[in-house]
């Protein structure tokens, strides 16, 4: 059984992928920055969150029942 | 310089030099192949004390849904090109294309005091796929 807590794909292979998807479409995070503002990060950065906490607990239910 | 006058004909603008930047438009929607069929079948007969856990593939169907959008959402914010947008989105689609079935038959027969456990280890790997995705995005972006 596969643990939860440990990523099934290396954090530096997604990282990795972001990356070039970015490089490919000519797209540069440095300019994408500039079209945020404060408070759409604030929301994006608590989206991300939440869908995390909602990953962990959706792993974790299925790991506490794998035992 | 003054061109022969020369009847009219329908594709007479295909010939000059300038008109050939035809546009190929891609199919606006690439249909997101993401297929999951789960098939669970549990069937107990004659026991008793049998103590049942499945995993939850709707929820999981719908999380997996919200990280999609989510997804989504953070492309076309960021990037103002909507056409751009649209075609890096295509891209992310195409690492986590994951086509998955999933079938379990569990047959209890005549038994007492049994635990059955199954999990769609599947779904939950395509999940965290999303998930990490979602994450590198936004930390690329000093979001998080």
């Amino acid at each position: 059984m596969s643990d939860a807590s440990k990523p099934m794909v290396p954090e530096k292979v997604v990282e990795l992928a972001v990356d070039s998807i970015f490089k490919k479409n000519g797209i540069k995070p440095e300019e994408l920055k500039k079209n945020l503002t404060d408070e759409q990060k604030k929301v994006l950065r608590e989206m991300v969150e939440d869908l995390k906490k909602q990953v962990d607990q959706f792993n974790s239910r299925n790991n506490e029942t794998s035992e | 310089m003054t061109k022969q006058l020369k009847e009219w004909r329908a594709l007479d603008h295909c010939d000059t030099d300038s008109d050939d930047n035809a546009v190929v438009e891609q199919e606006a929607v690439q249909h997101d192949s993401i297929k999951q069929v789960s098939n669970e079948w549990i069937i107990i007969k004659d026991s008793e004390g049998i103590d049942v856990t499945t995993t939850d593939t709707q929820a999981a169907v719908s999380l997996q849904l919200g990280i999609q959008v989510a997804i989504a959402v953070v492309l076309s914010i960021t990037i103002g090109d909507s056409d751009q947008a649209k075609h890096v989105m295509q891209d992310f689609n195409q690492v986590s294309k994951t086509r998955q079935s999933n079938r379990q038959k569990t047959i209890i027969e005549g038994s007492r005091n049994v635990e059955i456990t199954t999990t769609d280890t599947d779904i939950a790997v395509n999940i965290q796929l999303l998930v990490q995705i979602l994450v590198a995005i936004v930390a690329s972006l000093d979001i998080l």
